[in-house]
């Protein structure tokens, strides 16, 4: 079975991009790709863009990107599955390669978050959940993922300063990574004496929302090895669901769309959870980050909290998660953070992370949460 | 037609005379337990228990004047706790004190304005507390048609008697999501006491006025009430229906 | 008539909307599936096991367990007047799970895991409007339902 390979990438700065359109975002982290690729506009044969629509004032959103990368008549069309819509991008990608319809797409994930005022903003996150049984209480996002916080401090003894921890984590490595929106150390101090969220969370718990895009270029394996030296092949493509309702969870202190997911990638890439070297994690909330080591494999079940005690996370532990500050130190486009992990392992598996270099990467993982874990989609990469 | 009454729990104010006294019976009559309050009326308002009880029914004569919140309370949670629970209010102890405006004195106005219209928010209150709790009930407030329409000398009766309409109309709003019906029956000229205190060519006035030549019993005006207190009227409620003999259409 | 139930509504209509009905009158209702009797809460039209669309309204005790909980201080568009504000997940004793706000028999600060629960329903009556939803109260805590004929 052939396989499928990155052969570009691209990342623009996240943050409060009001300088630019969703497209001229877009193109910022096109323009990088190509160039990394070293391959012209003639070469590519389609393009998938991840992205939510609602928090868009322009409709049909594919369509724009596509003319503004000047690729018509190339097919387009959006893949969304709300934060996860990056990932979907890739897979689908993968999978009409495989399929043999094409043979070099450009994913681009991108979004801009801050063309509508906060209010609506935190309204329309929140309705991520179920609307008919769930918002009409008033849920909020911040809110689902604190309430598996509070369930896995009553099973596991997790406490509020491990969640903590991973943000000090991520925002350690943010500082240290020239596209991240907060590029700011901070201390357990400061995040303990921030605002109240939804209990146990505080403001540092929860990432932030960004404008941003960020983009690969993948290609069948024929293609990859004669356009590429530096192919980062994407070996391992897990996705699963998991209801749309919490209230309909087998339990509230893991994500099994995550755990399914992963199980599928390890399979197909024929490796397991202690071969991966680097790992992007969705952390939405610091508790997020918490449950996909265990969720990964990269610890037993209820010791996430130990994981980050012990550093296991950081270069030099087990498995290095979000050095390069992950959701909470980068911002959450959400359309574009499935790309941006992508992205950061793709550059470590190729060894160009600098001061944040992973040693002797060569299998990297990443793991991007659509909402409350209604989907997760996990990509194995191998670098030969 | 079945009305359903049997088994509820009513309390029917000035019940002791007139149309009070009619409807305690004819609610016994269909199988309801009834109480009433008197003020002055003891004798009275015993002997409508006594033809309750031998109808099989339960009775009870509570002393309450209905110009007090008081009163009216406590009177509302001694029913409910004798019977465990109240289906039905009828508020109908009213009062005349007439007079031109500009020789009625302080005390006329107040008098009239409190059994009539205080009296009827006094009573209305407490059972719309029991109701609300229980998704049901049924309040009859009685009116007249000179709550409708002025009426010379009676400028405080027919105050209370517009506001007790009022009062009724915005209950019905309050109240509706609770399965609660409230509903005023306005009586023109009724064949009772009260009637004895009025002259003789004012009766005459008044029966002119009828277009079927005739005064009501308490008992035309009780079968209405009736009708208001049963389910079969479950999709009436805010309103007024005056029952007149054509008094005043 | 669906838009009666929550503190904002973004479902006016559903084919289980008389969810609302039954529960101004005080009964909280899953559904049952007249093919193969899969019961379920919170209700739906089709059934999730052998796809029927056939389906009864079945009362629930609303007695149940906390499953998990949060303190909202961060509140969203037409909860803003309301925080903080605690919502729970419940574990119903006939199966399922809702969501609600705590209600006055209950304090976040006394909230544990595990803790009995009783969801009652309730009518808000600060407005003219219809408006039904349910809180979180203490085990034990009752209230009244209104007799068979208010229902259709």
């Amino acid at each position: 079975m052939s396989r499928v390979g990155v052969i570009g990438i691209g990342h623009g700065r996240f943050g409060r991009r009001s300088d630019a359109t969703v497209q001229e975002l877009a193109f910022e982290a096109y323009r990088m790709a190509m160039q990394d690729a070293g391959i012209q506009r003639q070469d590519i044969d389609a393009s998938v863009i991840g992205a939510v629509p609602e928090y868009h004032k322009q409709r049909s959103i594919a369509g724009v990107i596509q003319e503004y990368l000047n690729l018509n008549p190339a097919p387009t069309w959006l893949t969304e599955v709300a934060c996860a819509s990056g990932s979907a991008a890739i897979r689908t990608a993968w999978m009409s390669i495989k399929a043999g319809l094409h043979d070099v797409v450009v994913v681009i994930g991108c979004q801009k978050m801050t063309e509508l005022a906060t209010p609506e903003i935190l309204a329309l996150m929140g309705r991520v959940g179920e609307v008919q049984w769930e918002s009409v209480f008033g849920t909020t996002f911040p809110a689902y993922y604190a309430m598996f916080a509070t369930a896995h401090t009553k099973q596991f003894g997790t406490t509020h300063e491990q969640m903590l921890k991973v943000a000090m984590k991520n925002h350690y490595y943010g500082a240290q990574n020239p596209n991240a929106l907060f590029q700011k150390e901070i201390t357990m101090e400061k995040a303990l004496a921030s605002e109240a969220v939804a209990s146990p969370f505080q403001v540092y718990d929860c990432c932030a929302n960004a404008d941003g895009a960020a983009c690969v270029i993948l290609a069948s394996e024929e293609k990859a090895k004669a356009m590429s030296d530096k192919v980062v092949w994407l070996d391992g493509i897990g996705c699963a669901t998991a209801s749309m309702s919490v209230l309909n969870r087998p339990n509230l202190v893991s994500l099994p769309s995550a755990a399914d997911a992963a199980k599928q990638a390890y399979k197909m890439a024929g490796i397991k959870a202690s071969d991966v070297k680097v790992a992007e994690v969705h952390d939405c909330f610091t508790i997020a980050e918490i449950m996909a080591y265990e969720d990964l494999g990269f610890c037993k079940k209820g010791d996430g909290g130990k994981f980050i005690d012990e550093k296991q996370s950081y270069i030099g532990g087990s498995t290095p998660v979000n050095v390069d500050g992950g959701l909470k130190s980068k911002g959450h486009p959400i359309g574009a953070t499935g790309v941006s992990m992508t992205y950061e392992i793709i550059s470590q598996l190729r060894g160009d992370s600098g001061v944040r270099q992973v040693p002797n990467a060569d299998i990297g993982l990443t793991h991007n949460v659509g909402g409350i874990g209604q989907y997760t989609f996990v990509h194995v990469y191998k670098r030969d | 037609m079945d009305l359903g009454l049997a088994g509820k729990v009513a309390i029917v104010t000035g019940g002791s005379l007139g149309i009070g006294q009619s409807v305690a019976l004819e609610l016994a009559r269909e199988g309801a337990n009834v109480a009433v309050n008197y003020r002055r009326h003891d004798k009275e308002a015993n002997a409508v228990v006594g033809e309750i009880d031998s109808m099989g029914q339960q009775g009870m004569a509570v002393q309450a004047d209905v110009s007090s919140y008081a009163d009216a309370q406590k009177m509302v949670d001694t029913v409910v706790e004798k019977f465990g629970r109240l289906d039905i209010l009828v508020c109908n102890a009213g009062i005349t004190w007439d007079g031109v405006i500009w020789k009625m004195t302080e005390a006329q106005w107040d008098a009239v304005i409190g059994v009539n219209l205080k009296g009827y928010f006094n009573y209305n209150r407490a059972a719309a507390k029991v109701f609300k709790d229980q998704k049901s009930g049924k309040i009859v407030n009685v009116s007249s048609i000179n709550g409708m329409r002025g009426k010379f000398g009676q400028s405080n009766y027919a105050a209370s008697k517009g506001g007790e309409i009022a009062l009724s109309k915005s209950l019905a709003k309050e109240l509706g999501k609770f399965n609660v019906n409230v509903n005023v029956v306005a009586p023109g000229m009724v064949l009772t006491d009260m009637m004895a205190t009025i002259p003789p060519e004012f009766q005459q006035t008044a029966l002119d006025e009828t277009v079927v030549g005739r005064f009501a019993t308490p008992e035309d005006v009780a079968n209405l009430i009736l009708f208001l207190c049963s389910d079969v009227s479950r999709h009436l409620t805010g309103e007024v229906i005056k029952i007149d003999g054509g008094q005043y259409i | 008539m669906f838009s009666w139930f929550g503190q904002v509504s973004f479902v006016p209509f559903s084919k289980v909307m008389e969810f609302a009905r039954h529960l101004k009158n005080g009964r909280l209702m899953g559904t049952k599936c007249k093919s193969c009797s899969y019961t379920i809460f919170p209700p739906r039209a089709d059934c999730p096991e052998c796809m029927s669309g056939d389906f009864e309204f079945k009362e629930y005790s609303g007695k149940g367990k906390v499953f998990t909980y949060s303190t909202i201080a961060a509140a969203p568009t037409g909860f803003e007047a309301l925080a903080p504000y605690t919502v729970a997940v419940v574990e119903l004793d006939e199966g399922g799970r809702l969501l609600a706000m705590l209600g006055d028999t209950l304090d976040a600060a006394t909230l544990d895991i595990g803790m009995d629960v009783q969801v009652v329903p309730r009518i808000d009556e600060e407005v003219p409007q219809i408006k039904v939803y349910y809180t979180i109260e203490k085990a034990g805590v009752t209230w009244k339902k209104a007799p068979p004929h208010t229902v259709d």
